[in-house]
């Protein structure tokens, strides 16, 4: 019996696009094999590559690019591998699949359905940074993603796009699949590293950062699924990918829309879109829209759907993802599962966090029985000021942004409940 | 040593895993799932008999095994469901599901049924938020959606014994 057919079934969740880049090939639920994917053009970005382009040259290929991280910080990955080359070899190149953020299931669209997007990928940036072994760290949850990377890998051995002298040239590449076992904070690059060398996934203090310090010690590139599977893209397009989406901000984008909308899924756009057009993108609100929640990281008001779905300072940002409530759905019933969440998940090495993300809870928990006080909120935002500073990473930095921006934006909603008064009526 | 736990098939997937990475510790996480897979949980003997032949300390393992969620000592269900309670899903009615699940299992959120037969975790985000409600009954997906009443609900669990 071969990996393919032990693989389970793969959950029907809807695609769109109106550019067809990223998922060109993964409209609908199934796998594509290499067959197909050369077929229809994959592989020949790799090709190019070798034959045409030096390290360096693809180095600067991306940085003209301007492409940011897709994991979430959005940090441009031109110059995170600029940094890695200025330290010596043996360097690696990991992916991060461990796509844990709440509302988030993009990267999995990319790995279930074109496994090999993200594996083209992976060699031509191993070949650009000096990197002689990869590993795809993919969480525990998503076995089939697991089996199907597995037997993407071997289909790429046999053809000679792994392995030794990869098309004849003197380039080599090994990659390798690992799998998580269920801990959000394994997305977080360094607890990554720790989880992948067979430790418990605890980050590590920063600076170093892996360009410097990373897989065992070596210069380390870690990069999202979908950051890398734009590679193959910007190979492909060159000058031309500064022609998709809107100047600096260039390139394709994943939104994984969920909630209250009535075509929850994956939508791929360029990122002049608002969010308020891709709600739209996504069958429209179900109901009246009156927030959207980023993930875990930030609350949007409804008075702020126009903004842009790009990295600037005032656009969307992050992983894209956009979990929309109506006016049936009660703020702080929501940041209760977000305060749990970051409770459950601290990996209890720093004690503000440990802690203070309990705290959170506790207080919102008071919110949702009628029992807080004005000076609840007041502690709130104690909290929302030290959690960030008493943490060493961004789960830390981050545990108190939905339920900051909820104060700021829902100040409405927490002052009723003091009251003994839920406006959505899901309380009490 | 003596093996009684790691047999020899497992120790050759384990050898194989060995040669691909750089460090033996580096087979522990995929050795655990390996023996969590076969025994539906992770025997303390078990443990001991990695360690020995890892050649990785005690201890360790112990610690990986205690730090990561899917991990477990205790002996597990027949049937593992895991039903996501994070916000989409919730915003879909988790709650609900989770009554009825509760309901028709006889087992209760973080806990067994009686019979041995069915275990419910409550988990965080699985990725699949476009279908939810969304659970896993071991390996297998569902979209939560779909199911209307506990009829919808009692096909789904029939499939299992
Ligand atoms: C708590 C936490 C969880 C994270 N989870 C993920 C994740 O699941 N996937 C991911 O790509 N990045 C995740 N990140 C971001 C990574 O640390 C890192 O920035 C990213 O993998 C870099 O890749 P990029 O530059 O291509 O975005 C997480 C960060 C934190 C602080
Ligand atoms: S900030 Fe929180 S999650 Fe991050 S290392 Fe510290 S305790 Fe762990
Ligand atoms: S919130 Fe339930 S699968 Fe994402």
């Amino acid at each position: 019996m071969s990996i393919r057919d032990k693989i389970p079934h793969l959950p029907e969740i809807y695609v769109d696009s109106n550019i067809n880049l990223l998922l060109k090939r993964a409209k609908e639920n199934r796998t594509v094999d290499i067959e197909e994917y050369e077929t229809t053009g994959g592989y020949s970005a790799l090709r190019k590559a070798l034959e045409r382009f030096s390290p360096d040259d693809i180095i600067t290929l991306v940085e003209e690019s301007t492409l940011r991280g897709r994991g979430g910080a959005g940090f441009p990955t031109g110059k995170k591998w600029r940094f890695v080359v200025a330290n010596p070899k043996p360097r690696y190149l990991i992916c991060n699949a461990d796509e844990s953020e709440p509302g988030t299931f993009k990267d999995r669209i990319i790995i279930e359905r074109d496994p090999h997007l993200l594996i083209e990928g992976m060699i031509i940036s191993a070949y650009a940074i000096g990197a002689e072994k990869g590993f795809i760290y993919i969480r525990g949850e998503y076995p089939a993603g697991y089996m199907i990377l597995e037997n993407a890998i071997e289909e790429a051995y046999k053809k000679g796009y792994l392995g030794k002298n990869i098309l004849g040239s003197d380039f080599s590449f090994d990659l390798y699949v690992y799998r998580g076992a269920g801990a959000y904070i394994c997305g977080e690059e360094t607890a990554l590293i720790e989880s992948l060398e067979g430790k418990r996934g605890h980050p590590r203090l920063k600076p170093p950062y892996p360009p410097q310090y990373g897989l065992f010690g070596r210069p380390t590139v870690v990069n999202n699924v979908e950051t890398l599977s734009n590679i193959p893209i910007i190979v492909t397009y060159e000058q031309y990918f500064m022609h998709i989406g809107p100047p600096g901000y260039y390139g394709p984008k994943l939104f994984p829309v969920s909630g209250k909308v009535r075509r929850p899924g994956v939508y791929e756009s360029t990122m002049d879109i608002t969010l308020e057009e891709l709600i739209d993108m996504a069958g429209g609100a179900i109901g009246t829209p009156k927030a959207v929640f980023s993930g875990a990281l930030g609350v949007y008001h409804h008075s702020e759907f126009n903004i842009p779905m790009d990295y600037s300072p005032r656009g969307f940002g992050g992983t894209g993802t956009t979990i929309v409530l109506n006016e049936e759905d009660c703020i702080i019933d929501s940041l209760i599962v977000i305060a749990n969440f970051f409770h459950h998940e601290s990996c209890g090495k720093c004690t503000p966090c440990r802690i203070g993300t309990y705290e959170q809870y506790n207080i919102i928990k008071k919110f949702q029985e009628g029992t807080a006080t004005e000076e609840d909120i007041k502690l709130l935002q104690h909290l929302g000021k030290n959690i960030p500073i008493g943490s060493i990473c961004g789960l830390g930095y981050s545990a108190p942004n939905a339920i900051m921006d909820a104060l700021r934006k829902f100040r409405d909603e927490f002052e009723a409940h003091i009251k003994g008064e839920c406006p959505a009526g899901v309380c009490f | 040593m003596e093996y009684r736990f790691l047999t020899e098939e497992l120790q050759k997937k384990i050898k194989s895993i060995q040669n691909r990475y750089l460090a033996k510790e580096q087979a522990i996480i995929p050795s655990l799932h390996l023996i969590q897979e076969t025994y539906r949980d992770i025997p303390k003997e078990a443990v001991e008999e990695l360690s020995h032949f890892l050649q990785v300390p005690l201890a360790d393992i112990e610690g990986i095994v205690s730090f990561y969620d899917m991990f477990r000592f205790k002996k597990n269900a027949k049937n593992h469901i895991r039903l996501c309670r994070n916000l989409p899903c919730h915003l879909g009615g988790s709650r609900k599901l989770l009554k009825m699940l509760e309901k028709l299992t006889g087992a209760k959120a973080q806990g067994h049924s009686q019979d041995g037969k069915w275990y419910i975790e409550l988990v965080e985000c699985i990725g699949s938020c476009a279908i939810a409600p969304s659970f896993l009954i071991n390996y297998d997906l569902y979209d939560g959606s779909k199911i209307k009443n506990e009829e919808d609900l009692k096909k789904i669990l029939e499939k299992y014994d």
